[in-house]
């Protein structure tokens, strides 16, 4: 038993890096566990007051450069209400005609991005909403210019958000005016690529890209990004797009969550 | 005394890793604080100290906020302590440029494995891109501990038991 002890004792460095990567292991493995959920749901709201006054300061910091860009667009955005306005009354009567109902109806839940993590690699945000405003998990958010992630982890008063670069982030897209639809997935800095595309598609640089609305998450059109690139490889049965997302994942202050959203019957 | 300092200066780490690093990112990459650290304590204390403090700093960062990969942080920087560990004592038995390529080689391996777990796709379809990723992530973090160099060299971490 000495021995034993005496043993433990003088290899007890190769012992406690044996434990610290076993249990290591085990989180990476139980990733989706609820007991794991829990916890990083109760640790990202206690963080989440830690980092709350950077937070703060941060947004007061870009409060006038913020105010100074809406004033632009909203002169932009007056001039183009009066032709939309008009758009919109007559593609009703259109839709009215055609006996056509919404296809969907979705509020959207402001919130502030609290804090971006610590790791060496932006992969998730946290914001300042949680189970109190009507959060829950795999909810869309997205800034005005596409969708940047979904809800993970929903705390008491904080969310953690897995941004669309994370590495395990799919996305169902659809590609516009083709309509061919496809799977986004992060592959470096803002380029993102689409797969499972059909060889036959019609895409071109420069097409739109939107969400394609197969999923329960995002609602469908929601602006995703811009095609850059097509690979066409001549043994490959399917194409790949490569795009270009316009939000700036690491300077983002603002975001909306969509949530109570319902998909009504056509 | 020597743990209640170490206590102290492991929340200040952690806590300027929390504060500062949002301010430091560049193109989604940012400098690594924690691991600086870690590396410190590994060859300044030892190993199963640099074993404790950097698994309990990972899992908190792991905590902090991922999007997947929980329990990367702590894998990752436990190797890290581990074989930082090997360094502890050793300035004045290896030949510098030994001892300079071994810790190297630990920060990279570190890297390697971070950027492996988070750009996978990118290992299988570009590895040139893969290895840039790698080699930027590495050498930011790096730019931070060579100008921590200017004020606690690494040899004179290692040799303190020494004198």
């Amino acid at each position: 038993m000495r021995s034993f002890y005496l043993t433990l004792l003088k290899y007890k460095d190769h012992l406690l890096f044996f434990l610290a990567v076993s249990l290591s292991l085990v989180f990476l493995l139980r990733n989706e566990s609820p007991d794991i959920y829990l916890i990083r749901g109760k640790s990202i709201d206690f963080f989440s007051f830690i980092n709350s006054p950077l937070a703060w300061v941060k947004n007061m910091t870009q409060l006038q450069k913020e105010t100074e860009l809406l004033r632009e667009k909203n002169i932009q955005l007056r001039l183009q209400l009066e032709s939309m306005l008009a758009a919109y009354e007559e593609n009703n009567s259109l839709k009215d005609l055609l006996d056509y109902s919404r296809e969907s109806s979705y509020e959207l839940l402001p919130a502030k991005v609290i804090n971006m993590g610590i790791s060496s690699n932006i992969s998730s945000i946290t914001l300042n909403v949680g189970q109190k405003d009507g959060v829950t998990i795999n909810q869309a958010v997205l800034v005005p210019s596409g969708v940047i992630g979904k809800t993970l982890i929903v705390g008491e008063s904080s969310t953690l958000v897995q941004c669309i670069n994370d590495i395990n982030y799919r996305l169902s897209v659809r590609i516009y005016p083709s309509s061919a639809t496809g799977i986004l997935r992060h592959l470096i800095n803002d380029i993102y690529e689409i797969r499972e595309l059909q060889k036959n598609a019609q895409i071109n640089v420069g097409d739109k890209v939107v969400t394609s609305g197969y999923s329960k998450i995002y609602p469908e059109n929601l602006p995703v990004g811009k095609v850059i690139e097509i690979l066409d490889e001549r043994g490959s049965f399917q194409k790949v797009a490569r795009i270009k997302i316009s939000p700036k994942i690491s300077s983002i202050l603002n975001t909306f969550i969509i949530v109570g959203i319902s998909f009504d019957e056509k | 005394m020597k743990n209640n300092n170490l206590l102290f200066a492991t929340i200040g780490v952690l806590l300027f890793q929390i504060f500062i690093v949002d301010f430091l990112t560049i193109n989604l990459i940012r400098p690594d604080f924690l691991l600086i650290y870690v590396f410190y304590i590994a060859i300044l204390y030892g190993r199963v100290l640099a074993i404790i403090v950097a698994f309990t700093l990972g899992l908190l960062s792991d905590l902090f906020g991922v999007g997947s990969y929980f329990g990367l942080g702590s894998l990752t920087l436990s190797t890290t302590a581990y074989l930082s560990g090997f360094l502890y004592n050793k300035y004045e038995r290896l030949l510098p440029y030994v001892f300079h390529s071994i810790w190297i080689g630990i920060l990279l391996l570190h890297f390697y494995i971070n950027t492996y777990f988070r750009f996978q796709t990118i290992f299988v379809s570009d590895i040139a891109n893969f290895v840039f990723i790698w080699l930027t992530s590495f050498s930011y973090t790096m730019i931070f501990l060579l100008i921590m160099q200017y004020f606690y060299p690494i040899k004179q971490a290692s040799r303190v038991k020494i004198n």
